[in-house]
């Protein structure tokens, strides 16, 4: 601590920023990218509307990179930042508090390799042109099948986690009550992600679509 | 007469910063309420291991013997804690003695916290009262606020709180919760908050509160209850407040 190398004084404004774009854009884009997957519940012709909907929104590529891809890779490129500079002590305090500390890191890091690859497999290689059928033929094999339910639960968790730490962290949860009350809501939250992306990977598995009796065709 | 009840203590010694450290075993005869400091003076008194070896007193820092003064805080067995307060009969056998992890050594169990105080000069944790002249009465402190900062101003210095943060090492200079709530006490005095300003800004400096990861961990260790998860969360906000308000409204 005493002979520490310096920190610069931008170290306020980089975290704050990390913290933030956790929860606006990052967590925003899971919801929003949960909820248009969601389609896959009603049948593959609305899945491939939406898909088609927001894969010709305009100036797509600057809102791709301004909302999303630069975003995240701030957040995952500081997260590991962050991590680096801190060092757990669960086994000395095993408090419940302490191991999401240390998960929080670990399912960063889970989920930042997921969403790599998953870009790379629904986006790269279909050249942003993904359907129905090529998320289903995907999801056929095991392998991609058990990555996308581990990617899930990771961003999941780590959402649900971030939620309790952002309220916290910026005082909008600040009395004991109050963090109690956070923590309750990120459990929701997480929960809530955790069971919505299982169902969609399994509609797209087993061609399961509940809610199939909703479509209106065009 | 039955056999004197024994009490095994081992304890991490270090005879200087550079030195190395080596573990010594002490078997201590029982009594009554006894607790870890009270071992460390019967150590003293007759310096002599387990094994029959004659050896050195143990330095250690301690002062009230009643949780006041922060000075006796080391790690008994892995947790960070007041020796004063730790009690023989509600302790692990043998009990393990090391000195706090984060703060330079001394010596044996005696370590350095400069670094604290350091940290509660640079967040000029204290009120300014006096003037070249006189400053007159200073306003009422309401009951409301005397409430809030009855606990904070409890707060010993001891360090566990440090000790046991996860943010808190040698490549991190975070001044550690419970600087933050001292300046959460003296922000909220009446004649204190005039000086608010320039402690928020201390703490968004390098190791300021933004370093903080919610772990949580100080709250549970701190041997006083102060609501340091509080104090974090309220100066959290009055920070970014002030970093955002404070650039867009003066
Ligand atoms: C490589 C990928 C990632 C890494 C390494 C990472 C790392 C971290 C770390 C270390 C924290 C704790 C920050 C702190 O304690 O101050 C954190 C917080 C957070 N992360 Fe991530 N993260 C990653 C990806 C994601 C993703 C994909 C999401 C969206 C679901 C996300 C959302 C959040 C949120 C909401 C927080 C809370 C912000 C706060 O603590 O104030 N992160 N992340
Ligand atoms: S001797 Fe003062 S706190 Fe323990």
């Amino acid at each position: 601590m005493s002979a520490t190398a310096s920190q610069s004084d931008s170290s306020y404004l980089l975290r704050k920023l990390h913290s933030l774009t956790g929860v606006l854009p990052v967590g925003a884009f899971l919801a929003e990218h949960f909820w248009s997957n969601s389609a896959a519940l009603v049948n593959a012709p609305k899945y491939d509307e939406v898909s088609r909907d927001l894969q010709t929104i305009p100036f797509r590529p600057i809102v791709e990179w301004a909302i999303i891809f630069l975003p995240m890779l701030y957040h995952a490129v500081y997260g590991v930042y962050i991590w680096l500079r801190g060092k757990s002590n669960i086994s000395s305090y095993p408090w419940v508090g302490n191991w999401l500390y240390v998960a929080q890191r670990y399912t960063g890091l889970i989920a930042f390799a997921y969403i790599g690859w998953h870009l790379y497999t629904e986006r790269w290689l279909t050249h942003g042109r993904s359907t129905y059928a090529t998320v289903a033929s995907d999801l056929q094999n095991p392998w991609y099948l058990a990555f996308f339910v581990i990617g899930i639960l990771a961003s999941s968790f780590h959402l649900g986690v971030g939620i309790w730490n952002f309220l916290c962290k910026w005082g909008l949860a600040a009395t004991a009550k109050a963090q109690q009350a956070a923590g309750r809501l990120g459990i929701v939250i997480g929960v809530a992600f955790g069971v919505a992306g299982i169902l969609i990977v399994l509609s797209f598995r087993l061609n399961w679509h509940p809610f199939a009796s909703y479509y209106i065709p065009k | 007469m039955a056999e004197t009840k024994k009490v095994l203590i081992k304890i991490k010694r270090q005879a200087g910063p550079q030195e190395p450290s080596r573990w010594e075993e002490f078997s201590l005869n029982w009594r009554p309420s006894m607790n870890v400091i009270i071992c460390l003076r019967d150590i003293a008194e007759n310096p002599v291991t387990s094994s029959g070896k004659k050896t050195t007193p143990i330095t250690y820092d301690s002062n009230c013997l009643e949780e006041i003064c922060g000075s006796c805080a080391m790690l008994i067995n892995d947790k960070a804690r007041m020796a004063c307060s730790a009690l023989v009969d509600h302790l692990d056998q043998p009990i393990r003695i090391e000195p706090l992890t984060k703060f330079p050594l001394v010596r044996d169990l005696s370590v350095d916290r400069q670094f604290m105080f350091d940290s509660l000069k640079r967040v000029k944790a204290w009120i300014p009262i006096d003037g070249s002249y006189d400053l007159g009465e200073g306003p009422r402190v309401s009951p409301q606020v005397q409430a809030k900062g009855y606990p904070l101003s409890s707060c010993i210095t001891c360090g566990n709180c440090l000790e046991v943060c996860p943010q808190v090492n040698e490549h991190n200079q975070f001044v550690g919760a419970a600087i933050i709530s001292q300046v959460r006490l003296f922000n909220i005095h009446p004649t204190g908050a005039m000086n608010k300003r320039e402690r928020l800004e201390a703490l968004m400096g390098p190791g300021g509160v933004q370093e903080c990861a919610n772990a949580q961990n100080c709250v549970k260790a701190c041997p006083k209850n102060i609501p340091l998860t509080e104090s974090i969360a309220e100066v959290n906000r009055d920070a970014w407040k002030q970093a955002l308000l404070g650039w867009l409204l003066g």
